[in-house]
């Protein structure tokens, strides 16, 4: 969670693109006043940050053949998981899509790793012409597991491809949050009961049993695993 | 008069419930208590008011359950909550050790449930106080009704009444024609303190899908946003009443504070405020106490309710 200078009083969730050090990259893209303000920093400028938060792909449960899947602003999360599978040794094929070309960033650093690419655009300037997810349909098969990041409705189709591919996913969803701790049960997604990650809750609610909970994707997430989601 | 090297007394208290700094963190905006933890010194706030809690378990409304809006929150959780039983077994022993006060909170649908849901909760010896949540937007059938009808305010504070000895703080909602009203009838029902005010109810509508934002559809609005609102609410209730008030509703400064203060409360929660700043309540607490060196007072009772005129002292 980031809270810009000017103290907007609602802070921003972001996740961590690169680490080395003391050093800390995060990666925005501009969409209001808040992550305008953040994007105009200068160098030198102090940012109140509270993290980190959650939970992170399960890179050991990934195997040795990994499809990453990444939509627009989606890929900040992917880097580092690249370099640690590559670093083991692991078959890494980054597929990734945006508005546009200039929109698909630092395509070099994952080339320079050894991670294989599969791009595509909205409006075909580079890479395939359409979803990102319509290459994974079509290429995914043999892939020991997906980890995915990018916008609610593509992670929806990497689940509903996922599964027809019979390959495991962990998805890395996205919600508007308030505390980022836990505390106030804002960003809460429907989770199937039996999940290890599922928050303990007793069987009867409202007098009626339900496969699911709500589990928080602050904190029991980001990242959770596509077959027991039930939204 | 304050001596050279001492500090003005920001301690207060809400009925029997004593508070050494007059900050809490407000209901729904600290969880079950364990979340904040890593990063607040509990000691230096004045107390916690825990997640509310009902008879049964609840899964709460579907997402999506937050909007940012102007200024504030809109939110529509729906009190998802554990149950009773449940919290008792599994959530109340973690609060023994607590270096603050510690509120449960108790919501409901029936005078009944508060009854059952107060005695239960009440008992046990880790919770210092009640806050009586008859004020949530967010839930269906009779939520909020009980803070909107002087009858059901009263029954259900009568009931909470009849069930402990404990400190009993009833949350009033800003939803009201006469909040002054309302605080008159549950003044008169044996509550111990008021807390002014929940949320404002409120909504947005998504413009590209034509539908609204909230998986409720309504919500609760909260944040700077409805500060005068909940200043308001407490004006006029400390002129109504003669029990203690909680101030709350926006607060994120001591300056934000001060203006409940001044009106008539004797405390103050902070509940949005936490979330870009946990620590706020203690800076909260350190700018009251600032604020009373700068003008050479030794304690906070001593500014309580003087900007309002129709203020009843004695309290």
């Amino acid at each position: 969670m980031v809270v810009p200078p000017s103290g907007e009083r609602v802070a921003t969730a972001l996740g961590v693109y690169e680490s080395e050090g003391d050093r800390l990259s995060l990666m925005l893209v501009v969409v209001g006043p808040r992550t305008r303000e953040l994007a105009l920093l200068q160098a030198g400028a102090g940012l109140t940050l509270l993290g980190p938060l959650g939970n992170g792909f399960d890179l050991t449960a990934l195997g040795d053949d990994v499809a990453l899947v990444a939509g627009g602003v989606g890929v900040a999360p992917m880097l580092l998981p690249a370099r640690d599978l590559r670093a083991r040794g692991a078959r890494v094929k980054l597929y990734y899509g945006a508005r546009n070309a200039a929109a698909l960033v630092d395509v070099d650093l994952f080339a320079a790793l050894g991670v294989e690419l599969a791009l595509a655009t909205d409006d075909g300037s580079r890479g395939h012409h359409g979803y990102v997810t319509d290459l994974l349909e079509r290429n995914g098969r043999g892939h020991d597991a997906i980890a995915a990041c990018g916008p609610s409705p593509m992670l929806r189709t990497v689940g509903n491809v996922a599964r027809s591919l019979g390959v495991r996913a962990q998805l890395s969803l996205e919600e508007t949050f308030a505390c980022g701790v836990g505390a106030c049960w804002g960003c809460v997604v429907p989770l199937d009961r039996a999940s290890t990650q599922a928050p303990a809750f007793p069987a009867a609610a409202d007098g009626e049993v339900r496969a699911y909970v709500h589990a928080r994707i602050c904190k029991e997430g980001p990242v959770f695993w596509a077959h027991e989601l039930r939204w | 008069m304050v001596t050279a090297g001492s500090q003005p007394d920001i301690s207060t208290s809400l009925g029997a419930l004593r508070l050494d700094a007059p900050t809490l963190m407000a209901s729904g905006c600290y969880g079950s208590g364990e979340e904040y933890a890593p990063f607040v010194d509990l000691a230096r706030i004045g107390g916690v008011v825990l997640k509310s809690v009902t008879r049964l378990p609840r899964l709460g409304n579907d997402a999506p359950r937050l909007v940012p809006v102007a200024s504030g929150l809109l939110n529509a959780i729906g009190l998802q909550n554990p149950g009773i039983d449940a919290y008792l077994a599994h959530d109340v022993a973690k609060f023994a050790d607590r270096p603050c006060a510690v509120v449960g909170s108790v919501a409901g649908f029936s005078v009944d449930d508060f009854a059952y849901v107060t005695e239960r909760l009440a008992a046990r010896d880790e919770i210092d106080a009640i806050e009586l949540n008859i004020s949530c937007p967010n839930v269906a059938h009779e939520g909020e009704t009980f803070a909107c009808d002087p009858t059901l305010a009263g029954a259900a504070t009568r009931a909470a009444r009849a069930v402990t000895r404990k400190p009993l703080i009833v949350k009033l909602s800003p939803n009201v024609t006469d909040i002054a009203d309302i605080a008159r009838v549950v003044e008169a029902a044996g509550a111990d303190a008021l807390a002014v005010v929940n949320t404002v109810r409120g909504m947005s509508i998504d413009i590209e899908r034509a539908a609204p934002r909230l998986g409720n559809v309504t919500g609760g609005l909260s944040g700077a946003a409805i500060r005068p609102i909940a200043v308001l609410a407490v004006w006029e209730v400390a002129r109504a009443v003669r029990i203690p008030i909680l101030g709350q509703g926006g607060i994120e400064t001591a300056r934000d504070a001060l203006e409940f203060i001044l009106a008539g409360a004797s405390a103050v929660s902070i509940g949005t405020g936490n979330f870009t700043d946990p620590r706020a309540p203690i800076a909260v607490a350190d700018g009251i106490r600032a604020y009373l060196a700068a003008r050479k007072l030794s304690s906070l009772a001593q500014i309580v309710g003087t900007a309002n005129p129709g203020f009843v002292r004695g309290r």
